[in-house]
């Protein structure tokens, strides 16, 4: 339980790191780029990459704040049936984050094609003849710093799923026990397991919270 | 037109429901992390390869099919039931010829069925 509420800072500025790559790939010039044509699904990768962070940003707010009303209202169950209704919602708000950030959802993919973009800006800069050699160094300089941010960002960002991957299996691993407990009328039990979570769900809101806070969206 | 545009945002609407209300998730993990991993397929999909041996996939609620490429066509591994809002974990053994599912859960009669 504890890993993946206290990676959730480390996460958080991750998810930073990315929404700056993109803020200087999208504000960059790029003088290559400029006088050849570029593959229309790549070029709009970062864009629409960009956006997706944004979109992030306000729907893991949302999702902050549901989730720091559940630890709240956890605590306070007095019925074991009430504490399982509650944990079912949280894990549908566990759901979206993880959601987000699945290795087959928009924002990965988009983080892949984005970092093929600049493995692709690179080799292409390498095989350039038109610029001077500082010129070209520049620009090579530039492309391999905003690739290493990025690769960097994309594995902050697996750490991530992982985190979330352990949260939402600790919430149904605790509720199917308390679904366990309660087959066997142990009640009593069954609400010492939820008001245990309490604390972890806590924590864990507070991680995103930071999060939210280090997540900058291109163009902001 | 506004009877078009009224269709439009039903579909759009219950593209949403179908995409945010019956989502579950698979998580895959090949050992040991190691070794080559597979190709794996899940129902009709191809599986991405696999960062540090574990991959995180969004699915359907209902049961999957986890395949692996073989030289005589697609294998079937096991069956993965997704559940709503639940995370269901198969290990990979990419020791075992064919490769082999490992269920931290499994179907009460069929062990090749992996629950969340």
């Amino acid at each position: 339980m504890s890993d993946p509420i206290l990676h959730l800072g480390r996460r958080a500025r991750a998810l930073g790191f990315v929404a700056a790559a993109l803020l200087v790939m999208s504000a960059a010039p790029a003088p290559a780029q400029t006088q050849s044509a570029q593959t229309p699904g790549v070029a709009t990768a970062d864009d629409e990459f960009s956006r997706q962070l944004g979109e992030l940003k306000k729907s893991f707010a949302d999702i902050g704040k549901r989730i720091e009303d559940g630890a709240q209202s956890i605590e306070r169950m007095k019925t074991p049936e009430e504490g399982r209704k509650s944990i079912e919602e949280l894990r549908e708000h566990v759901g979206k984050l993880l959601g987000a950030v699945a290795d087959n959802g928009e924002v990965s993919k988009l983080g892949a094609l984005a970092l093929s973009r600049a493995d692709d800006k690179l080799k292409s800069l390498l095989a350039e003849t038109r610029f001077k050699a500082d010129e070209k160094q520049f620009l090579v300089d530039k492309w391999k710093e905003l690739r290493a941010s990025t690769e960097s960002a994309i594995k902050e960002l697996d750490g991530a799923r992982k985190d979330f991957s352990e949260l939402l299996r600790t919430l149904q691993t605790n509720e199917d026990y308390i679904d366990e407990l309660m087959q066997i009328r142990e009640h009593e039990k069954a609400l010492q397991v939820i008001h245990q979570l309490t604390d972890g769900i806590r924590d864990a809101s507070v991680k995103l919270r930071k999060l939210l806070g280090a997540i900058k969206p291109p163009g902001a | 037109m506004r009877a078009a545009l009224l269709g439009a945002l039903a579909l759009l609407a219950l593209a949403g429901c179908v995409r945010d209300g019956n989502t579950g998730y698979v998580e895959i993990k090949t050992v040991p992390a190691s070794a080559r991993a597979p190709s794996l397929y899940i129902d009709a999909d191809k599986v991405d390869t696999l960062k540090s041996g574990t991959t995180v996939l969004r699915q359907p609620v209902g049961t999957a099919k986890l395949q692996v490429e073989s030289e005589s066509g697609k294998l079937t591994l096991c069956q993965v039931v997704v559940r709503k809002n639940r995370i269901t974990t198969v290990t990979v053994s990419a020791l075992d010829r064919p490769p082999r599912c490992q269920c931290s859960r499994t179907g009460t009669t069929d062990t090749r069925t992996c629950i969340g």
